[in-house]
């Protein structure tokens, strides 16, 4: 499965990045983000671009690629599902969140956080600044907030009916 | 009636757009084309999130909250003359200004706050129209560096960004430090996760964050700025960006500032989501495109820090405070709060909480009136039972010391600290173990590794307290803890070593019954540690509805469609995730 979601990587817009942002060692963290943001993850081959054409060397682009929670090295699906755990959807029930996605798109392998047709990829992440919305997830780019496991999935079903995504259970 | 010459005003933060502003905007637009509408930042009360505003332009204004795209031709109907108040969704008229929802902004002092909500923070003319760009304007015709560090020193204003270290002296180190280069950072990171004070300034009055830096570059001399914005803030990117642009095209960035021989350019940096980047050394690693890792001080900051340049480091709600200090006068601003603590703290409110959102009030203000009086107490029936103050690396304060008041010392007496302006609030349905178990996860997961007492220590707390939640804890598991707590406290190179063991050490002062519950009893009171509790099937209760049955993940649930108090739980299977609990409409589902 993570074989067909592996990115293609376009040399133009490596160096496309590396233009705009700069080829020395402050611009590791900008390049790495550009590059995420277009492939969802950061492949290899774009980071062996990196490395080659810029004064960046490779383990500062390994030592920073694995020190900062936002890069992924695995690929991901087609679309970003990111649950907030911070302190104040931990306790008004995150967790309930996540089940219930997880569920709904039968990812029962607890390594596993994307599912199996490539759809939607779950991600954890510390805050995004709705606590007093609290629980909150991001799907794409849309907050949803005061979520119930099941709400959690009714906005799951939503996005996936717009976007002609097939989400499994239920 | 006419209401073409009607104003209508939509906060729109990203909360704002999470509570579904953008439809409430077009129901606007689609059944009352003729009226104005423009956005405004968030004003922070979240609880009442979509909140719209009608006014006439001469000073009468409606203020409706939890509006929906359902209740938006109700409201224009009645401004139509044809139909009437909605009341349920009135927060303030100008007949009705004492309503019980406008309270919670009435009862606070909004300082830093000032703008938000009320101007539309991608226009740099309405942030002029509020006396923008006034202080930095009043500065460069006449004051000197020293003059300004003055004024920040009769303000007696403190770093809001969680240490507290007082402003002005700060800056008179990088001030004396030589060289001709030196740079100030904005600490836009907000790490504290739970909180959100500095998202709705950056995102709702980036202006006011600009001008701050100004003023804090013009009095030690800095030519270059950063501002360091947490990736999760994608809005709070965008507008701080358009001001930028927008501050340069009117001539208050750039080269030689209205005229004058200061010069300032700020760039921003997005953070890549490490809480550790928020402490000073390693936020300048970060920006310096290495991982984001403390280092021993000295030398500080302010001596050796950006490319090895002299470097202050402000927290944004800190830099919100400096034009308004300017405008108008530091005594001004220390005539709010007490002896200890000057001036205002904003707070965000969060968790069991009837009225969440930001609050801005006076130090020296109890606690229990921020919880209460403010935010309405308890969202749930339950009692409040505590509230965690300064995040992973603060501390929670139990209900009876709700009366403590808000300033440095008398929160530190406590255990809690300060912090950034994180409160969340618990009631019983939050077990105090699991909490603390919650925070060493998280300050584990973040600590960089460097010292081992935090990367080693940390891991043994959690382990301690995941055996704890889990019914296998002992009671000399306890004095493991807080042996843990000094030695980590006292071995680490940076604050998020030195203050993790805090959430362990203040629920252990404070709640040390609910630990004992869970080793002496195997029982878990506020029914959340999933090995200590079961969920059950109240037959009398159940409607045979089937929605249990259908969210559980692991078909642990069997019954028959339809029929009442068929459906029972496979407690061998049941893995006590609560769904079947969140979603029985019918309360059949018991958890103990
Ligand atoms: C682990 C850790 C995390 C921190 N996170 C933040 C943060 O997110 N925002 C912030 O302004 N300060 C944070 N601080 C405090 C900063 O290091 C620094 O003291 C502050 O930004 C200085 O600004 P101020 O004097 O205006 O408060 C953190 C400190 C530590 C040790
Ligand atoms: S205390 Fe922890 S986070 Fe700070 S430098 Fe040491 S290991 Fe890193
Ligand atoms: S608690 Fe979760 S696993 Fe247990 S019966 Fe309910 S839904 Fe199923
Ligand atoms: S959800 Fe509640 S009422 Fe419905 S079948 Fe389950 S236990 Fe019975
Ligand atoms: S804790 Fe979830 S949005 Fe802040
Ligand atoms: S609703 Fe905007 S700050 Fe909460």
């Amino acid at each position: 499965m993570s074989q067909s979601l592996e990115a293609k990587v376009e040399f133009e817009d490596v160096l496309s990045w590396i233009k705009r942002i700069g080829s020395d060692s402050s611009s590791t963290v900008p390049l790495l983000q550009a590059v995420q943001s277009k492939y969802g993850y950061l492949p290899r081959a774009a980071m062996d671009m990196i490395i080659q054409n810029t004064d960046i060397t490779g383990s500062q682009v390994y030592g920073v690629a694995t020190f900062y929670s936002q890069f992924r090295l695995k690929p991901v699906g087609r679309h970003m599902i990111r649950v907030c755990h911070g302190t104040a959807c931990h306790v008004t029930g995150a967790d309930r969140l996540d089940t219930s996605l997880r569920h709904i798109l039968n990812i029962t392998d607890e390594e596993q956080d994307t599912a199996e047709n490539g759809s939607y990829t779950i991600e954890q992440v510390a805050c995004i600044g709705c606590c007093s919305q609290a629980p909150v997830l991001v799907i794409a780019d849309e907050v949803s907030g005061n979520l119930t496991g099941a709400n959690a999935q009714r906005a799951l079903k939503k996005h996936a009916k717009k976007n002609e995504e097939i989400v499994a259970n239920i | 009636m006419d209401v073409s010459n009607l104003n209508v005003i939509v906060g729109e933060g990203t909360c704002g757009i999470a509570a579904g502003s953008k439809e409430v905007i077009e129901a606007f637009q689609k059944h009352a084309p003729e009226m104005n509408v423009r956005t405004v930042g968030c004003v922070g009360m979240c609880h009442q999130e979509v909140i719209a505003e009608v006014n006439d332009g001469n000073g009468n204004r409606h203020i409706y909250g939890n509006v929906t795209k359902k209740t938006v031709p109700q409201i224009i109907n009645f401004h139509k003359g044809e139909g009437d108040l909605p009341e349920k969704q009135l927060i303030f008229s100008p007949d009705d200004q004492d309503l019980d929802k406008w309270r919670y902004l009435a009862h606070q002092t909004r300082i830093a706050l000032r703008n938000v909500g009320y101007l539309d923070p991608t226009s740099i003319s309405e942030y002029e129209a509020r006396d923008g760009y006034k202080a930095i304007k009043k500065i460069l015709a006449g004051m000197t560096p020293e003059q300004v560090i003055e004024e920040v020193k009769t303000s007696s204003i403190r770093g809001r960004g969680g240490a507290g270290f007082p402003t002005h002296i700060k800056w008179n180190f990088a001030k004396s430090s030589p060289g001709d280069f030196k740079y100030l950072i904005c600490n836009g990171d907000e790490g504290d996760p739970g909180a959100f004070m500095d998202r709705s300034l950056l995102e709702g009055d980036p202006h006011n964050v600009i001008e701050g830096m100004l003023i804090a570059a013009y009095a030690f001399g800095a030519s270059k700025g950063y501002a360091y914005i947490r990736a999760e803030y994608p809005l709070a990117v965008e507008n701080f960006g358009k001001a930028i642009k927008d501050a340069h095209e009117l001539g208050v960035l750039g080269d030689n500032i209205q005229g004058s021989n200061f010069s300032f350019d700020i760039k921003i940096k997005e953070g890549a989501g490490a809480f550790v980047c928020g402490e000073e050394t390693a936020l300048i690693a970060s920006i310096e495109g290495d991982r984001g890792m403390p280092r021993f001080k000295p030398p500080f900051p302010a001596i050796k820090g950006l490319f090895g340049k002299p470097t202050i480091i402000n927290n944004v709600e800190t830099l919100a405070n400096l034009p308004w200090i300017i405008n108008n006068g530091g005594e001004a601003y220390a005539s709010h709060g007490t002896e200890d603590s000057k001036g205002t703290k904003v707070f965000a409110l969060a968790g069991a909480i009837k009225k969440g959102g930001l609050v801005e009030v006076p130090m020296g203000t109890k606690i229990r009136y921020v919880l209460e009086d403010i935010g309405g107490g308890s969202s749930s029936d339950l009692p409040l039972k505590a509230v965690q103050l300064g995040g992973p690396s603060g501390g929670c304060v139990p209900e009876n010391l709700f009366d403590t008041t808000i300033e440095y010392a008398a929160i530190n007496a406590t255990g809690a600290i300060m912090g950034s302006g994180g409160m969340i609030v618990m009631d019983g349905t939050t077990c105090m173990v699991d909490l603390a178990k919650y925070f060493l996860g998280f300050t584990q997961n973040e600590s960089c590794g460097k010292c081992t007492f935090c990367r080693i220590g940390t891991l043994r707390m959690r382990e301690l307290l995941t055996k704890i939640c889990d019914g296998k804890g002992e009671m000399e598991d306890l004095t493991v803890l807080e042996e843990l707590t000094e030695q980590i406290t006292k071995s680490s190179l940076c604050g998020l070593g030195q203050t993790a063991p805090n959430p362990v050490a203040t629920t252990l002062k404070y709640f040390r019954d609910e630990y004992e519950a869970h080793i002496k009893d195997k029982r878990c009171p506020a029914a959340v540690c999933k090995s200590l509790i079961t969920h059950t099937i109240t037959a009398a209760d159940c409607s045979g509805c089937s929605l249990c049955e259908m969210q559980c993940p692991v078909d642990a649930i069997e019954g028959q469609k339809k029929i009442k108090g068929s459906y029972v739980i496979d407690q061998a299977k049941c893995i006590n995730c609560g769904m079947c609990f969140e979603v029985c409409n019918s309360k059949a589902i018991i958890v103990q």
